[in-house]
């Protein structure tokens, strides 16, 4: 019999082009047509003509349970020829009692698409005992008969399998992961099934698989994290299993026995065999199976809610492998049990990733509020990265990017800110979040970054501008564990070419996810936005401290400048009664020299007094008058400024030079000649060469060879200077020459002075948000450097 | 307060002042330039209004007999300051045309640029040094009183 069937297969091999194709839909046979498939997606798996031969159907017709049509395989198992069966009873077989036994299931059981253990046939001489289920479909009742677990019990198992599900299912509801719900129902099914690999296979958005839990034979080379394309589970078999929960192949390399006829002569139909345990099996998925060295296979469905999302595979290496009814039975049960607490588990784990994001969430925020800014995202503990997963994440914040994990590089950056900002702002809906695990797909420039950013998940912190926070995730074909990489293991190409071998299988995958990342979770989503919310509220809780602290400055400023006024007028005039009261003592001439002294004294002290307050209220007016901006040309300034210092320069000694004509700058003419007034004074004032020379210049802002020694601030700008050869100071001094009143020098020495210069000078020029420093060698000289703002660029 | 030397026929002087010094200053350049013309003091710029106007209250001395041919203000003092009294007076037809020439220790332009919007005749600020100060006053008084010439109906009954 199986030279008869090998023939017959090689028969329908070679008779298959041009004749099977032609009436495929009333008489297809997996057995005979099942190699000229091209298409796994085509193929009629709920109507494959054909059972595997370990066991035998019957076809009934519901009614009155005369046999429509038997597999060919009845002599072996049943021992009647199918044409000895048709036509008859099943009485035939089972004997009265048991043809009573199934009328009273119909009548009672729901049996439709519900195969219903009815009862095990003894052996009888040659024939094994056999375990009877029924079913009914589209009229039709569907007898299988299977090799019995009853009369074979395995002494490995406890046959009560009630008391192993109960265990097993305890350990189901403790697991916290979806990883260890998965991982714990892998090792009870093996456990349960004695098979040697048990994987849980997850399908993906895009129906790919991974192995995504795993329990095997220790010798046994690991599979867990290998992925699958989806055309390794064709659609028609990933609907069945929203259908059935279970189908068992004991045989991999076992016959097929085709059904006889092969349509129901009461319908005209191929039967559907969508619930036979026995139903043939592609012989695609059983060569693919075979090439990977498998030898028997159970799968169940594992669904969640109506979808399917994934299965329970088994696979057998050590031969075939039945697994018989009842165990089935309980298998199925696992998965069915497994089916409904997957969610639940799935949402428990949620709850905690949740609760993980939204505590780094506010540890972030919390550090931001200390630290005044969003820096410490980035660098600081935890970072952006510290709950979510992802590889690298970026934030735009105070006009730089600030960097953390993998990350595409700044210019990267800058032009893909540029375009989530304005897909933001152009979306059809007002959104403030952006994610994709494909981002080439929208952004074609960002295939260049693919490997570090497939995946962009982005949050606009302002409505306008582009302060962006973004988190990645890399190419998913870089992030998937190959465990056992696939070209290591030993290749068997089928007689059917490479197509269904697992080296293609890894091909396939490889390709069909280019510039794709892991995709972004419902919750990761969420948190993103939540962490967007909770910046906006501290930026308004600072924008508000801010407003009161600016209250405050605003009136501690009124009381400085009330302050000054008192300085002004209410202390000038004692000061000048003093004076007076002195002078007139010295018209009447003194009684001795030392009273004069005193006298002179007096009114000496009276002076200075009167100097110190003209500088404090002079200053105190600098900080508090606006400024005019204009654009103004700096050579006249110095110009002018040169002018009103004219008189200390017309000792013949003094030459004040501008080697380079001055750039212009953004400013307000006035003060900006005040500055200038003040440092060409100190230039000379402070200057006790024969030859005095002051230079006044500019260093642009390209001149990078120029700029090493200058502050961070000034980048970009242009920086103006006074250089002298005068005395110079020593560096222990150059913040204290900026303090109000600090002279270096004796009060008389290099002509005196209230020390309020170059506190006037700073002040200025940090009016015009530019800043001001100095360059000395004591004996050599000074330059005065300053930058007038950021408006000065042109 | 009352003058300390009187020319009951000639316009007099008033001066807006709440420094004895300074009022005392005043007097002794005048007395020095042969001034006759009665010096009569204002406390505060209300004091000089009340008393330009014959509404005199308190120590203003009562109204005067002839309005006066210059007043020195000060700015700052209690009640209605000079400011005040300045922008009062030139807003008066009868008293708008009287010199007012603002005497102070502000250096401020805020102070400067008020009082030559509000009609001051001339800003000088009070000098530390007191023998300066006498020249500047010496100067002023013989400036407004003997060099410059003012409009008619205020000289006809000098």
């Amino acid at each position: 019999m199986l030279e008869n069937l090998t023939k017959d297969l090689q028969g329908a091999t070679a008779a298959a082009p041009g004749s099977s194709h032609t009436n495929l839909s009333h008489s297809y046979s997996t057995k005979r047509d099942g190699l000229n498939i091209t298409n796994c997606d085509s193929e009629p798996v709920r109507t494959p003509g054909c059972i595997q031969a370990h066991g035998a159907l019957l076809v009934l017709r519901a009614c009155d349970l005369s046999i429509l049509q038997a597999s060919e395989n009845t002599q072996a198992i049943l021992g009647h020829e199918p044409r000895e069966l048709l036509g008859h009873s099943v009485a035939i077989v089972v004997n009265d009692e048991g043809a009573t036994r199934l009328r009273s299931i119909l009548a009672t059981e729901p049996t439709d698409r519900n195969p219903i253990y009815a009862f095990t046939l003894p052996a009888n001489g040659q024939l094994a005992a056999l375990d009877v289920t029924l079913h009914t479909i589209d009229g039709a009742a569907m007898a299988e008969f299977e090799p019995s677990g009853r009369s074979q019990p395995t002494p490995r198992h406890d046959p009560n399998y009630y008391s192993f599900i109960k265990k097993s299912v305890a350990r189901l509801q403790a697991a916290d992961t979806v990883h260890g719900f998965c991982q714990a129902l892998a090792e009870e099914v093996r456990l349960l099934s004695g098979l040697d690999r048990v994987m849980v296979y997850k399908f993906h958005a895009d129906h790919h698989g991974e192995v995504f839990a795993e329990s095997r034979r220790s010798d046994l080379d690991p599979w867990l994290g290998l992925h699958y394309p989806a055309e390794d589970i064709p659609k028609p078999a990933r609907d069945m299993f929203t259908k059935t929960w279970i189908r068992p192949v004991p045989d991999i390399q076992g016959e097929l026995a085709e059904m006889t006829p092969l349509v129901n002569p009461d319908t005209g139909k191929p039967v559907d065999m969508t619930f036979c345990a026995l139903r043939g099996v592609s012989v695609m998925y059983t060569e693919y199976l075979h090439n990977m060295g498998v030898s028997a296979g159970l799968t169940m469905a594992l669904r969640r809610d109506n979808d399917l999302w994934g299965l329970i595979a088994c696979h057998h290496y050590s031969g075939p492998h039945h697994v018989p009814y009842e165990l089935r039975a309980a298998c199925e049960f696992l998965a069915q049990v497994a089916s409904l607490q997957h969610r639940a588990v799935e949402d428990r784990e949620n709850a905690a990733y949740r609760l993980r994001l939204e505590e780094v969430n506010q540890q972030l925020l919390s550090v931001a509020a200390q630290t005044g800014g969003l820096a410490s995202m980035t660098d600081g503990e935890p970072s952006l990265l510290g709950a979510m997963h992802a590889s690298g994440a970026a934030l735009f914040h105070r006009d730089r990017w600030w960097l953390v994990g993998q990350t595409p590089t700044a210019m990267q950056l800058e032009a893909l800110g540029a375009w989530l900002v304005a897909r933001l702002e152009a979306g059809p809906v007002v959104s403030s979040v952006y994610a994709t695990h494909a981002l080439a797909a929208d952004y074609p420039a960002g295939a260049a970054f693919a490997d570090v950013a497939s995946g962009v998940l982005a949050v606009h912190l302002s409505r306008s501008g582009q302060n962006l926070m973004m988190w990645f995730r890399p190419e998913v074909q870089k992030t998937v564990n190959w465990g056992g990489n696939p070209h290591d293991k030993p290749q068997v190409t089928g007689p059917h070419g490479p197509r269904l071998t697992p080296r293609r299988s890894f091909e396939l995958f490889s390709e069909s996810v280019q510039l794709q990342s892991t995709p972004w979770l419902e919750v990761e989503i969420d948190a993103v936005a939540r962490l967007r919310a909770l910046i906006m509220e501290l930026v308004i809780v600072r924008a508000e401290r801010l407003a009161g602290l600016n209250a405050d400055l605003a009136r501690s400023n009124e009381e400085l400048d009330a302050f000054a006024y008192v300085a002004s007028h209410d202390l000038k005039e004692p000061l000048r009664g003093i004076y007076k009261y002195a002078q007139q003592m010295m018209e009447a001439p003194p009684a001795n020299e030392d009273d004069k002294r005193k006298l002179d004294g007096l009114m000496r002290l009276t002076l200075r007094m009167d100097s110190l307050l003209d500088s404090l209220l002079h200053f105190s007016r600098v900080g508090r008058e606006e400024l005019t901006l204009e654009n103004v040309d700096m050579n006249d300034v110095l110009a002018d400024a040169m002018e009103m210092v004219g008189s200390r320069t017309d000792d013949g000694r003094t030459q004040i030079v501008a080697p380079r004509t001055l750039p212009g700058a953004l400013c307000d003419r006035v003060r900006v000649r005040e500055v200038l007034v003040n440092l060409l004074s100190n230039a000379i004032k402070y200057n006790d060469k024969v030859s005095k020379r002051v230079e006044v210049g500019y260093v642009g802002a390209q001149e990078a060879s120029l700029r090493s020694a200058f502050p961070a601030a000034a980048e970009g700008q242009t920086v103006y200077y006074v250089r002298d050869n005068g005395i110079g100071i020593a560096s222990r001094y150059f913040d204290q020459v900026f303090k109000m009143f600090k002279r270096l020098h004796g009060r008389e020495d290099f002509g005196g002075g209230t020390g309020a210069g170059l506190t006037i000078v700073r002040k200025l020029v940090e009016r015009h948000r530019g800043q001001v420093w100095l360059e000395s060698t004591v004996g050599e000289g000074s330059t005065v450097f300053f930058t007038l703002g950021k408006a000065d660029d042109t | 307060m009352t003058p300390s030397t009187s020319s009951t026929f000639a316009a007099p002087i008033v001066m807006v002042e709440d420094s004895d010094e300074d009022f005392d200053t005043l007097c002794e350049v005048a007395a020095a330039a042969g001034i006759t013309r009665a010096i009569h003091r204002a406390a505060s710029g209300g004091d000089c209004l009340a008393m330009l106007r014959g509404e005199g209250r308190g120590d203003a001395g009562g109204h005067l007999p002839l309005l006066p041919a210059l007043i020195l203000m000060d700015l700052n003092s209690h009640g209605i300051d000079g400011r005040e009294a300045l922008v009062a007076m030139k807003a008066d037809a009868r008293l708008k045309e009287i010199p007012v020439v603002v005497l102070t220790t502000s250096a401020n332009p805020k102070d400067v640029a008020f009082c030559y919007l509000a009609g001051a005749n001339a800003y000088h600020v009070k000098l530390v040094r007191h023998d300066q100060y006498v020249l500047l006053l010496r100067s002023l008084l013989h400036y407004w009183l003997d060099s410059v010439t003012l409009h008619a109906a205020m000289t006809k009954v000098d």
